[in-house]
């Protein structure tokens, strides 16, 4: 096994934590790091696979934009936090419930 | 059979005014207010004068001129023309002016005898009414009408009679006049109907007798029915005696002008209508009725009841002529009886009227009309005394009074009817001349036990004579039973009413004014010879039982038909209808809760369904963005899995 692979098997298990994180946590801010964690594990992943293509520089090009965007996503993410702990005094989703039924 | 001429103007309207005027005073009454009432007592008499007066004007005009007629169309049946017509010859004239002068002066009698009455203005509402229905019968020249205004009379009877309708006979009086009326006139719509189906006409002028063939005699029948309610004849005379109860001047104008007179009008106003066998059948009838009525006379001590069964006995004297060939002479006695019954209940009815008034005033309490009671109240009550003399008299038939002349007329017609060889029809002239020898000892003991002897319960009441008002009408009728209103001969009754109204002129009989002479005479001494014997005879005094036995053969099973029928009604019928109503219900409610539970529960079991698997369905999306992100991640495992395998 080429230490390629276990690149890939690491964003693999770093995926899996990130999504675990996403639907477990309570608290909105985690699941935003848990966003990121699968952000980075997408990264990750497009870096080992250029890695294993090794052509062009596709893969890097890719991480970098996806890393823009994902300080975007955090941004405007944790604005929404902020807004919605402002108005509903509370950052659990399951508390923010005012569309249901 | 009538000619077809028509009258002057002036004439018309003199006609118009008597038979209108009338009606105009009951109007008048019904609009008065209660605070105007005592304007009634004042505005009714003189309307009923000026009716008078006009209705002297027209007789006096018409007097011995053709018959008048006029008419204008009134409705359309098919191609049939109804007619509102009038038609006026001597004897409607005649008649015309008997029930104009006797309503007025009982109208104005009525002032004084109903002063103190709280529904003045009914009573004189109904008078007017009365009045102008009996002007109508009187002056119509079609047998339609004349049935309407026949049914007028019977209503407005019922009004008068049960006039004082808080007591119990008085209301009982007037529904049974009401009833014996509407059983005679069922016969007369029958009658109508045969006229009709004969004639194909009402008109008096259009009818021709002999086109009539088998519908003449069910036609005169079916008529003579209505009369014998009318005019309170054999069968259906029970009514005449109860309709005492009504108020005095009322049974006046019922007996002399308006109600009864209407049936004996009727029978000579359409007298060539009857066949050969039904003016026996009616000559039969009458001298029924003359004989009961005047036994029946014999036997009661209520004075207005006398009075009643006399009029019956009249009545049935007038229809015997009638059948007897006679009408010129039945309407002759009618007239003359008119004047002197209305007097003769004038003055009972002033008796009644002072002696309640004393009465009143000294708190003391007796029948005053039962003459056993009375006695000795020709000083009392002198004008009254005379005035009941007079027209007792004339009612006895005493010489030199109307009745004397009109019953002789009658008896002529009898013994002419009767033939010289003896058969049954001497035991109808019999009868005659029974009624006329015991109408002396009736009259003759009412007079003797209520003005002469001595003076019994009366004795210690301070009886003073009636009002002017009351005195004034008696006078006038006093005058009115005198012989020259039939004749100035007093022995001939061939005077100028008679020889007008197209009776014989000859004597027949040229012994026969002496002979009822000396029958009445006979009859009056007897009376006098045994006028202090007290009568006893409940034969009499019940009329014959004859209403016992109505009440037992017709009421009481009519009365047990109605209860049995009503019982079939409230049981069985009802009782029908409210069990299907039971069904109906039941079955309502089983298809109500079969549509409510398997037609709306299959509906709703669908909506439930749909329901139930929406919200299964919704559980994934409802409980948080996180249980959805993890069944998407669940499903997505669930697809990946299944790609692999």
């Amino acid at each position: 096994m080429t230490p390629d692979y276990e690149l890939l098997i690491l964003g693999a298990l770093l995926f899996s934590v990130g999504l675990a994180t996403v639907i477990i946590k309570r608290n909105m801010i985690f699941v935003l790091m848990g966003i990121e964690l699968l952000l980075n594990a997408s990264v990750l992943n497009l870096v080992a696979f250029n890695r294993i293509h090794n052509d062009a520089p596709t893969g890097q090009v890719f991480g970098l934009f996806v890393i823009v965007i994902a300080v975007c996503e955090a941004a405007v993410g944790l604005a929404i936090v902020i807004q919605v702990y402002r108005f509903y005094q509370s950052s659990v989703p399951d508390q923010i419930n005012d569309l249901k039924e | 059979m009538y000619a077809n001429t028509i009258p002057p103007e002036m004439l018309i309207n003199g006609i118009l005014a008597a038979l209108l005027l009338p009606l105009f005073s009951a109007i008048v009454c019904l609009i008065v207010r209660e605070k105007y009432s005592w304007l009634v007592a004042f505005l009714s008499p003189l309307f009923l004068m000026v009716s008078a007066a006009s209705s002297v004007y027209v007789c006096v005009e018409m007097w011995g001129a053709p018959p008048a007629s006029f008419s204008f169309a009134w409705f359309l049946i098919g191609d049939q023309e109804m007619q509102i017509s009038l038609l006026l010859n001597n004897t409607s004239a005649l008649m015309m002016l008997v029930v104009t002068v006797v309503s007025f002066l009982v109208h104005v009698y009525s002032i004084g005898y109903m002063a103190d009455d709280a529904a003045q203005r009914r009573y004189f509402c109904m008078l007017g009414l009365f009045t102008f229905s009996m002007l109508g019968i009187v002056a119509t020249g079609n047998l339609l009408l004349l049935f309407m205004f026949w049914e007028l009379v019977g209503f407005s009877s019922y009004m008068l009679i049960g006039h004082w309708y808080e007591k119990p006979e008085a209301a009982d009086a007037a529904r049974r006049a009401f009833i014996f009326n509407r059983v005679g006139d069922a016969g007369f719509v029958v009658g109508l109907m045969a006229v009709w189906s004969g004639y194909g006409t009402f008109n008096f002028i259009d009818i021709d007798p002999s086109a009539g063939g088998g519908w003449q005699v069910l036609a005169g029948i079916g008529i003579f029915c209505g009369v014998i309610g009318k005019s309170a004849q054999f069968p259906l005379f029970g009514w005449l005696p109860k309709a005492m109860e009504g108020p005095t001047p009322v049974s006046a104008l019922i007996h002399a002008a308006t109600m009864v007179a209407a049936g004996v009008y009727l029978l000579a106003r359409v007298y060539w209508v009857f066949a050969p066998p039904v003016l026996t059948l009616i000559a039969i009838i009458g001298s029924i009725t003359a004989i009961a009525g005047a036994l029946a006379a014999m036997g009661q001590f209520d004075m207005k009841r006398i009075l009643a069964y006399s009029t019956m006995s009249q009545l049935g004297l007038m229809v015997m002529a009638v059948g007897m060939g006679a009408p010129s002479a039945a309407m002759l006695h009618l007239v003359t009886h008119a004047f002197f019954k209305a007097g003769l209940f004038l003055a009972a009815g002033s008796v009644i009227h002072t002696l309640h008034q004393a009465q009143h005033h000294s708190h003391n309490s007796f029948d005053v009309q039962d003459i056993r009671n009375l006695g000795g109240l020709r000083k009392r009550l002198p004008l009254t005394f005379i005035a009941f003399v007079i027209c007792g008299s004339a009612l006895a038939g005493l010489p030199f009074f109307s009745g004397f002349l009109s019953k002789e007329a009658i008896l002529e017609a009898t013994l002419t009817w009767a033939g010289n060889t003896a058969s049954w029809r001497w035991l109808l002239a019999g009868s005659a001349i029974v009624v006329a020898f015991i109408t002396p000892l009736y009259t003759f003991r009412l007079i003797w036990k209520i003005f002469m002897n001595d003076e019994r319960l009366t004795q210690k009441l301070n009886v003073v004579e009636a009002p002017v008002v009351m005195r004034f009408p008696l006078l006038i009728l006093s005058v009115a039973s005198l012989w020259p209103v039939v004749s100035f001969n007093p022995f001939d009754f061939n005077g100028w009413i008679l020889h007008d109204l197209g009776g014989s002129s000859q004597h027949l009989f040229p012994w026969l004014s002496m002979a009822s002479a000396a029958w009445i005479a006979l009859a009056v001494a007897l009376a006098y010879v045994r006028r202090s014997a007290g009568i006893h005879a409940p034969l009499f005094y019940e009329a014959f039982y004859f209403d016992k036995l109505i009440h037992r053969t017709v009421e009481v099973p009519t009365r047990m038909l109605a209860l049995t029928t009503r019982h079939l009604d409230t049981k069985w019928i009802d009782g029908a209808i409210h069990t299907s109503a039971y069904a109906y219900t039941i079955v309502a409610h089983v298809v109500g809760w079969f549509d409510r539970f398997v037609i709306d529960g299959l509906v709703d079991g669908f909506a439930w369904s749909a329901r139930t698997i929406g919200y299964s369905i919704r559980r994934f999306q409802r409980d948080g963005v996180q249980l959805y992100v993890f069944w998407a991640l669940f499903a997505i495992i669930i697809f990946i899995i299944w790609t692999l395998l």
